[in-house]
């Protein structure tokens, strides 16, 4: 056997807390070991060229990669290792960024920890074997969830590529909640408008689907082939689809929940989207004093809100201004926290408020007091740290964004993450925004986070391109990674067959030995730790090899 | 193991992919710092842990031993995790016989409770630091 190591530095990412030096030496004298390295960035160009011709020059049969974690740069070394005819099975990542330079700040300890890390990665690669992938057809269709202008602009992009496209909406219209704006700043358009003729265009197209007042009931499957059943007003519906598009939407903050601010008990209190609704139906006096509050349902541990909802100080001086443009002689008072005026020319805005008149407090509103005259603010001034009382005519509370009422049940069927305020979690912050960690689903909207509308349509979009590149050439590879029986040790005990979630073995009475069905296995591993023989196995985690992970752990250096 | 006890703890922690290790590969980014006795497994799913595993794991010399899977009903594979919950509890009364119920941990991290993770992993570390120290002075 001929291993080849190669250590990444990652800049100074890894060199800084790991001997990187050390390591090295402490891997050459290893046996079996062909050659090891270190390299400043092993997924540069340069980098790659190393290997691919250290693969080729020394006949290596097993390369390890200690570098960042495994889940990163996956495919670029795979595809390096196949265009150095190696199989790419036989590769071994070690995660010794995210899993130890970056987690430990003492040189000596990580590089110990960094060396028992390669050093199971080294005894576990020994156990691989070559594996072929398996080419697998991709249904060229895609679920999209949730009609909003997200799902919108996703469907139609997807469509325009040629995909069927099935659209799930869960309200009788589609347009989610952008229908009911008046005025989509900084667009100065009509919400219902932009609606109807992304709605138009995409019911021009042959290939859409779209289902109203339908939500998804059952969902199996995978990559390629998803399988979803739709509760749709005329009974169930299945659907096969290529990829998932999730654009669930946002549900806004509900005002009630802050019971000192009153709102719902008093006319005079409304929200930023009652506002945007019946603003003409107000009647106010000619010199109104109106307060507007931000922040409210945002950055708010007490309501569990720690969160900024990006949109509300836009909308909070969207409505100063309404307000000053129809009433010149108006007082308005802004209560805010810190003004972030969040999308491009936002702060352009936001002096252009200040100048109509807007004026704006530092200060947190503690109560709304509703009396026969007018509305009375309790609250503190936090930059002079004095407290005071105010009477208004109008209180408006520029709400947050919270997550959508069925996101908890959805992430369950689709067996996708939440994130810690339940909006769903991205496969990575910076690499990888749109995907979820299961292939083929991804996330597009405000269900994903606090996003204005413009934002949102972008982001449908990105996530359609993401799928279609996925799905365009219409075959995907899946992982080998399934069980196989060792026919000769099975005893026909059927104990893997009753444990199996995914059905996929079968007991074949003739040779009385459990079969595997491979297209139907799912790769959990769950019928290898119950057989007592361990005569099925799970390829490319067999116990050999992680009977050896766990021995190299702990064996002393 | 060297004579000042710094070093002479090794802990052992079977990750799931889907939830657990996602989330330690988030700690990783957010820089959040625990134990370098902590070391992961990686295994598709934590119902892929054999009992065996963490015998083995303990044989070979390990002080503690975790399995981490998704919440119990978020499972990738559906409901892989019940089974896992099965099997360590059966292996607890097992290791309860031997006084070493403490040595083995279950726990549930998401893949977007990095904390959650790095306060698991630290409390499951110094409850076992402590009870070794404990066992040394005796």
């Amino acid at each position: 056997m001929k291993t080849g190591i190669f250590i990444c530095h990652c800049g100074h990412n890894i060199k800084h807390t790991v001997d990187v030096g050390r390591v090295r030496e402490y891997f050459s004298a290893f046996p079996h070991v062909a050659l090891c390295r270190d390299y400043p960035f092993v997924c540069s160009e340069p980098g790659q060229d190393m290997i691919r011709e250290s693969i080729e020059k020394q006949g290596l049969d097993r390369v390890v990669i200690a570098s960042c974690t495994p889940s990163l740069h996956d495919d670029l070394f795979k595809d390096l290792l196949r265009k150095s005819r190696l199989n790419p099975f036989l590769l071994r990542r070690v995660g010794i960024r995210e899993h130890c330079s970056w987690v430990g700040d003492d040189l000596e300890r990580n590089t110990e920890k960094a060396i028992r890390l390669i050093r199971a990665g080294l005894y576990s690669a020994a156990h691989y074997v070559p594996l072929e992938e398996k080419q697998v057809e991709v249904t060229k269709s895609a679920l999209v969830l949730g009609g909003g202008v997200s799902g919108l602009s996703a469907a139609l992009f997807l469509s325009k590529m040629g995909l069927q496209v099935y659209l799930v909406e869960k309200e009788a219209t589609l347009g989610g909640h952008v229908r009911s704006l008046r005025d989509i700043w900084p667009m100065k358009r009509d919400g219902e408008a932009l609606i109807e003729e992304m709605e138009g265009e995409l019911r021009a197209r042959g290939t859409v689907e779209i289902f109203t007042s339908t939500t998804l009931s059952a969902f199996e499957g995978s990559f390629g082939n998803y399988r979803a059943t739709l509760a749709t007003p005329s009974g169930g519906r299945g659907v096969v689809a290529g990829g998932v598009i999730v654009a669930i939407g946002f549900t806004p903050f509900d005002a009630r929940v802050k019971g000192e601010l009153n709102y719902g008990r008093d006319e005079r209190i409304m929200t930023t989207i009652d506002f945007e609704r019946g603003a003409e139906r107000l009647s106010l006096p000619d010199k109104p004093r109106v307060a507007i509050l931000h922040c409210v349902g945002s950055r708010d541990e007490q309501v569990g809100r720690p969160y900024c909802s990006r949109i509300c100080c836009i909308n909070a001086l969207r409505v100063g201004e309404a307000v000053k443009e129809r009433y010149k002689d108006s007082y308005v008072e802004c209560f805010y926290m810190d003004v972030r005026a969040h999308p491009r020319g936002g702060e352009e805005f936001f002096e252009e408020t200040q100048e109509k008149g807007v004026l704006f407090t530092r200060g947190n509103i503690a109560e709304i007091v509703p009396g026969a005259k007018g509305l009375l603010l309790r609250g503190e001034d936090t930059l002079l740290g004095e407290v005071f009382e105010r009477e208004f005519d109008l209180a408006v509370l520029s709400i947050g964004m919270g997550p959508a009422t069925d996101a908890r049940s959805l992430s369950s069927l689709l067996k996708i993450t939440l994130d810690k305020d339940s909006f769903f979690l991205e496969a990575h912050v910076k690499l990888r925004p749109y995907d979820t960690a299961v292939k083929g689903i991804f996330i597009a909207g405000t269900c994903a986070g606090p996003k204005d509308t413009e934002e949102a349509i972008s982001h449908g979009r990105a996530s359609a391109v993401k799928l279609f590149g996925f799905l365009s050439p219409g075959y995907a590879m899946v992982d080998p990674f399934i069980a196989v029986v060792d026919g000769k040790r099975c005893s026909g005990c059927r104990m893997c067959e009753r444990a199996c979630v995914a059905k996929a073995i079968r007991y074949d009475e003739a040779k009385r030995i459990a079969q595997v069905e491979e297209a139907a296995c799912m790769g959990c591993g769950l019928c290898n730790s119950t057989c007592p023989s361990s005569s099925i196995v799970l390829r490319g985690y067999v116990d050999r090899a992680i009977d050896d992970e766990i021995g190299a752990l702990v064996e002393a250096i | 193991m060297d004579e000042k006890g710094a070093h002479s703890l090794e802990i052992i922690g079977f990750a799931c992919s889907y939830c657990t290790f996602k989330a330690s590969e988030m700690a990783g980014s957010l820089r959040m710092k625990y134990p370098d006795e902590v070391k992961l497994i990686q295994v598709p799913c934590s119902s892929r842990v054999d009992p065996a595993f963490v015998v083995k794991s303990i044989f070979e010399g390990a002080d503690a031993v975790f399995v981490a899977g998704c919440h119990p009903g978020d499972c990738h594979f559906i409901k892989g995790n019940y089974f896992t919950r099965r099997k360590i509890a059966a292996l607890k009364e097992m290791f309860d016989t031997f006084s070493m119920k403490d040595k083995l941990r279950l726990f549930w991290v998401s893949a977007a409770e990095a904390r959650r993770f790095v306060e698991k992993v630290t409390n499951f570390c110094d409850e076992i630091k402590e009870a070794k120290n404990a066992g040394k002075r005796a």
